[in-house]
Parts: structure tokens; C-alpha cells; sequence
């Protein structure tokens, strides 16, 4: 499978960036932490690491070029004979690049002069390849492009669940055209293939609880959606690795004495800003980890647990977000600091978790180092729920969707409101009613009132 | 903000450019692989070279490559050609943005604040330029920035001109800004002297950046 590298945000204002040198060719083979291109933004300039072991299958925005923060500027692919597949299927969109310059050139004698120009005349031919190629890119639709790719690559590639619906269904792989990134096939093509009805994937992303649930979601609009299974009627299926390990985290909450406490809160401001930052890549999993994140700092008996020595107080503030795997069990993978973080950043960090999360590819620090938990059904459009609490935590608060709702005013008055209910899980040996209260009703004012001091 | 020791090297001499950028590298290599590794400041002089960030535009050189007989160096920053002589004094600073802000037009700004108040120090007034990153005294460039970072670990930093032959810039469109002006601080403060001013500018850093420093 192939991993995305994105238009880094080298500020909280920066909305583009330019991508001043490749450093890797195409085909070249590169480790997880070695830089991969240069991006530059006023005088300061970044290089931008690759996040796994692998290749580089294809430069997407050439060196010179501009690219608006979270764009996919390259892919990485993990085997070598993946390259040719995801070269072929961007063919005509790939520039020469020129040689890359390691970190000092001394270019004061004669012989330097000419490569130098040499380059620059590459930048420009670059130039106007891309430029071609954006024209003839509508000529492919998608489908073209997933057939291509699955007829150069014999290899087949699918998801662990399609995989194991496809043996359970006796669908033939090679027969299934994948939808999935560089035709990688989904557990949906599978069913499709089976002629049965597509579910939603039920990954806990958070695209966006706080839009209007059934206008834009697949989910409403096919109410014959199938539910999760993992195994056939009449069978009993061993438990996988992970969904043993949240058993026995689950168990183990059993023996916290727990309380629930709820608020409600107007997204109406949320909603409009999250409009305005959503082209920049920004997420609403990190709006809302921003704005817990920010809540907390205020807030520190939230974020503190139960010890055997005492009510323990973490360093950090570190925000564990859970995420449903397609085959079983969840992941709460952490983003560490959020407060230090700006939230375009964030969300970047945000979709590099998920993505490395579903590859089962996210080191231990990065799924057991929260300190307080997000659970976030908003996308189902359920309207409320509570959640379970991890161990070695104080509290885990659960989202759920944001509907338009019908509210009396203090005034008398009626109006229609967008209205997100949340709902705290917190251990009462360390958390009290009114520090949770008092923990929501700060979250409650951010979001309703200043949402684009989320920014920074 | 937590004090954070940072080494801090400040020689007398005119140092060659090549072999304090290569120590700037050893440091930002070093915080890299270990956050616990200190932060490197450095102060100091150059000889007379022309440096290029990796996006620099040649033609913003004036002489030819092979005619003079310049050292020109293309390293790890932003920004266009610059110019480093004896007279200017250049300050390197070597540290882990995640201990501040990770937020590069952050460290841009708070680089402009901090040389404003080394100028101040000496009653020289000057501004930042919404769009034209250094710091000017009316139209005249007094400092200059450029800035790399890999990991949110930085390299490079600020020059200031102090006493420097200033028609050395003449040889190149300094920042790619034509027409540029440059300007000396002697010709604002007659008393002041490039020592005093690396006194200052160790100071400076030290409280802005909440630095405990160890000299080497």
C-alpha cells in the first residue's frame, strides 16, 4: 500500500507552501526519519521526513511548485515492486528530478557553473509537464486508473477484512477491482462483488460529527446498511490479539467506581469555522482534541488518575483518540501535546495516525501514552452515549453527533440550534462531580464562543 | 517556558564559514537523534562569502561563478543570496523548536523582536516589514535571516551588519529585493564597537530564549 506525504504546515498561518527541492528520485529507496524534500515558506525552509521504511513511488508537485498545506505532494510505497504500479498510474505527473544537492555545495569553481544551469532548465521543462498533464488529468476517471494499475501489478492487494469476507464469501481476489488507494481491495468491493449492500466503514475518524447527519452521510441515505460481523451464523470466532487486550481493558474498568455527567453544546460557530480551516487539511478529531486539550490545561484534576500512592498528575496533557479497527478491536492512537501543536499540524498528525493505525504500524508510545480519551460517535448520528473507561486514566469523554435542535432561549425565545451532546465518563476516587462539570462548561464556552482561537 | 542549556561558543576571530557550518550540523544531528541534547548558539564573524538557501535564484548573484573569486556557499535555509564579511556579526542558533513553539513564522517573528531589542539597546529605533523578513531602519536592511529546520530542530540564524563594508552587497541582489539598501549600525551609534555588541546579542538571546548558557 501506498502512504501519502502531505504540504507540511510550517506555521499556524501558513496556508501554502513551496516545495523548494526533491531530495529523493522517484524509485529511491528511503528509511522512516530521512528527509525526502525541502518545502520553504518566507525565509525559513523545512525538510520533510518520510514517516515509514519504504519508496519513493511518485513526486506529484514538482520542485518550484506551490502546494496548499495537506495536499499529497508524493507517495511512499513499502515494497520496490510497488513502484512501477503506482508509477504507472500517475505517469505523465512525475517531473525528471534534478540530482539532489547534499547539505554544502562550494560551487565557486568554473565547473560547477553549467549543472547549475543545467537544473534550472530542468525546473522550467518540469514546469510545463505539470501543466499538460493537470490538463489531460479529467480524461482518467478513477476506475481507469484502478484497472490500470491492478493489470500492471500481479499482485493482488486487499484489506485483512476483505481478505477474510472474501473467504468467507468464496470471492475469487483477482476477479475484485479494488476502490481503495492504488486499487487496493476494500472489504466493500468484496461485498459489492457478492452483490450485497455496502457498509460505512465504521472508523472512529471523526470526519465531521457536527454536520448534519443524513444529508451528507452514506449511512442515512442507506438504512439496509449490514453491521460488523467477524464471523459466519452458528460459528463462535476466537477473539484477534486486539480485541483480546480491550477485553481486559474493558474488565478492568469494572472495577472503577465511575459517574457520567453530560452537557450540551451549540457547534453553530464550531461548525462555521471548521468550514473555513477544512481546505487547509484541518480535521474535526483535532478541532475537538484542540479544544479538550486547551480545556484540560485548566482543568488538571481532569487529567489526573488513579495511583495506589495517590491522585497521579501527568506531565503532559496527551489526548488518546479511539479508533474502531475494520477487523476487530480499537486503537486509541495519542496525539502528545496538543496545546504545543497548531492544529494544522495536528490534523496532520491526526491522519498520519489513522492511516499508520489501520497498517498496524504505530509504535507503543503512540497508542498508550493518554492521558484522557476521545470517543467520537458524532459520525453515526447517534445523540449521545457513554463510554468505558480506559485503564491508567481518569476520564474519556464521548461525543456524539451534532443535530440541529430546537432551543428556548434565556430571552423566551425559539430557535434552531446545532446541538452536540457530550458525556464524561470520569473515576470518582480522583474526579468529583463538580470538577467535571466545571472541566465541561469551560469546553462548552471554547467551542461555543471562541473556536478560532483553536487555531494555535 | 523552561530554561534550556544551550552551548554557546563566541570566537574572537574571523572564522571560516565552512567549518562552523559543518559544527552548526554536528548540533542539529546531535538534538535529532537526542532531545536531551543541549542547543548551540554561535556568534562570531565570517570572511567575505556569499551564501544561497536550497531555493535561492542564481541570477540574483551579479558576478559570474568563475570570474570572482567569492566563496559561495548553498546551504540548509530559506531565503535568497546573502552576503557574510568581517564587520558583521553573524549569530547561529541550533535549537529544538519543540521546546518552544513548533511554529516557524513564530521563530521568524521572535528572531525580528530579538535583534529589535539588541538595536534598541542602543538606541537604535528599527522595524520589521510586514513581508520583507529582517529588520530595517527606515528603508535601509540592518539585519538579515534565514533560517533551516529539519525535525523542528533549526540551523542558521541572523547577521547584523555592525561596521562592514557594505559594497560587497553591491555584487548581488541582497534577499532578491532590487534596489535593496543596506545599512551599518556605526553609521546610527558612533560609540558602539562589534564586542559590545556580541555582549549584547548573548544577553538578548539568553532572556528571550530563556537560555542557561555553557560556554565552550
Amino acid at each position: 500500500m501506498s502512504h501519502e506525504i502531505f504540504m507540511p504546515a510550517l506555521s499556524s498561518t501558513m496556508t501554502e507552501g513551496k516545495i523548494v527541492e526533491w531530495l529523493k528520485n522517484p524509485g529511491d529507496k528511503v528509511e522512516r526519519g530521512e528527509s525526502v524534500l525541502v518545502v520553504e515558506s518566507d525565509k525559513a525552509d523545512m525538510d520533510v521526513e518520510s514517516f515509514q521504511d519504504g519508496y519513493l513511488a511518485a513526486v506529484l508537485m514538482p520542485a518550484g511548485s506551490t502546494a496548499p498545506v495537506g495536499e499529497t505532494i508524493g507517495l511512499i510505497v513499502e515494497n520496490e515492486d510497488e513502484v512501477a504500479s503506482v508509477q504507472e498510474q500517475n505517469k505523465g505527473n512525475q517531473p525528471a528530478v534534478s540530482s539532489s544537492s547534499d547539505q554544502l555545495e562550494l560551487v565557486s569553481n568554473k565547473a560547477e557553473e553549467k549543472p547549475v544551469a543545467h537544473s534550472e532548465i530542468i525546473e522550467k521543462q518540469e514546469k510545463v509537464v505539470v501543466l499538460k498533464s493537470e490538463k489531460a488529468a479529467p480524461s482518467f476517471n478513477s476506475e481507469q486508473i484502478n484497472a490500470a494499475t491492478s493489470n500492471v501489478s500481479s499482485r493482488v492487494i486487499a484489506s485483512p477484512r476483505a481478505k477474510k469476507l472474501a473467504s468467507q464469501m468464496g470471492v475469487d481476489l483477482a476477479k475484485v477491482n479494488g476502490s481503495g488507494p492504488h486499487g487496493r481491495i476494500q472489504a466493500d468491493d468484496i461485498l459489492k462483488a457478492n452483490g450485497q449492500p455496502v457498509s460505512v466503514p465504521w472508523i472512529g475518524e471523526g470526519g465531521s460529527p457536527v454536520s448534519i447527519p443524513g444529508a451528507n452521510l452514506g449511512i442515512e441515505s442507506k438504512p439496509e446498511t449490514a453491521g460488523n460481523s467477524f464471523g459466519n451464523p452458528g460459528e463462535t470466532v476466537q477473539f484477534n490479539t486486539l480485541q483480546k487486550a480491550v477485553n481486559k481493558n474493558m474488565e478492568s474498568s469494572l472495577d472503577v467506581p465511575c459517574f457520567r455527567v453530560g452537557y450540551s453544546i451549540n457547534t453553530d460557530k464550531l461548525d462555521n469555522f471548521y468550514k473555513k480551516v477544512k481546505q487547509n487539511g484541518v480535521t474535526m478529531t483535532a478541532l475537538l482534541v484542540k479544544a479538550v486539550a486547551k480545556t484540560l490545561k485548566k482543568h488538571p484534576q481532569v487529567n489526573s488518575s488513579f495511583s495506589e500512592k495517590g491522585i497521579s498528575y501527568p506531565e503532559n496533557i496527551n489526548i488518546a483518540v479511539a479508533v474502531a479497527m475494520e477487523d476487530g478491536g480499537l486503537i486509541t492512537p495519542v496525539l502528545k501535546e496538543p496545546c504545543n501543536t497548531d492544529l494544522f499540524e495536528l490534523s496532520r498528525e491526526w491522519k498520519d495516525l489513522v492511516k499508520r493505525s489501520r497498517s498496524k504500524q504505530l509504535e507503543p508510545d503512540e497508542y498508550s501514552t493518554g492521558t484522557f480519551t476521545l470517543s467520537n460517535l458524532g459520525m453515526f448520528g447517534v445523540d449521545r452515549f457513554d463510554a468505558i473507561l480506559p485503564p491508567g486514566t481518569g476520564a474519556i469523554l464521548a461525543i456524539a453527533s451534532s443535530k440541529p435542535t430546537v432551543v428556548a432561549n434565556s430571552d423566551g425565545s425559539i430557535s434552531v440550534k446545532k446541538i452536540m451532546q457530550v458525556n464524561l465518563t470520569a473515576d470518582h476516587r480522583v474526579i468529583y462531580g463538580a470538577d467535571g462539570a466545571s472541566f465541561l462548561k469551560d469546553l462548552a464556552s471554547l467551542i461555543e464562543n471562541e473556536p478560532e482561537t483553536l487555531v494555535s | 517556558m523552561v530554561n534550556r542549556t544551550a552551548i554557546i561558543k563566541q570566537p574572537d576571530n574571523i572564522s571560516f564559514f565552512n567549518d562552523v557550518y559543518k559544527l552548526q550540523k554536528e548540533y542539529q544531528e546531535a538534538l535529532i537523534l537526542d532531545n536531551s541534547n543541549p542547543d548551540f548558539i554561535w556568534i562570531g564573524e565570517h570572511q567575505l562569502c556569499y551564501t544561497l538557501g536550497r531555493g535561492s535564484n542564481y541570477d540574483n548573484l551579479l558576478f559570474s561563478l568563475n570570474d570572482d573569486n567569492h566563496d559561495v556557499f548553498k546551504i540548509d535555509r530559506g531565503g535568497e543570496v546573502t552576503c557574510h564579511m568581517p564587520g558583521q556579526l553573524v549569530t547561529y542558533m541550533v535549537l529544538d523548536l519543540k521546546n518552544f513553539k513548533k511554529d516557524l513564522n513564530w521563530y521568524l517573528r521572535k528572531i525580528e523582536e530579538t535583534i529589535i531589542k539588541i538595536l534598541g539597546t542602543f538606541n537604535i529605533d528599527c522595524h520589521s516589514r510586514e513581508g520583507f523578513t529582517g529588520v530595517w531602519i527606515g528603508n535601509k536592511k540592518i539585519a538579515s535571516i534565514g533560517i533551516g529546520c529539519k525535525r523542528w530542530i533549526t540551523i542558521n540564524g541572523f547577521s547584523i551588519n555592525i561596521d562592514c563594508e557594505l559594497e560587497n552587497f553591491n555584487k548581488i541582489v541582497p534577499c532578491g529585493i532590487e534596489n535593496c539598501l543596506m545599512a551599518n549600525m556605526i553609521d546610527y551609534n558612533k560609540n558602539l564597537n562589534i564586542q559590545e555588541v556580541k555582549r549584547i546579542v548573548k544577553k538578548t538571546i539568553q532572556e528571550e530564549f530563556n537560555f542557561d548558557f555553557v560556554s565552550k
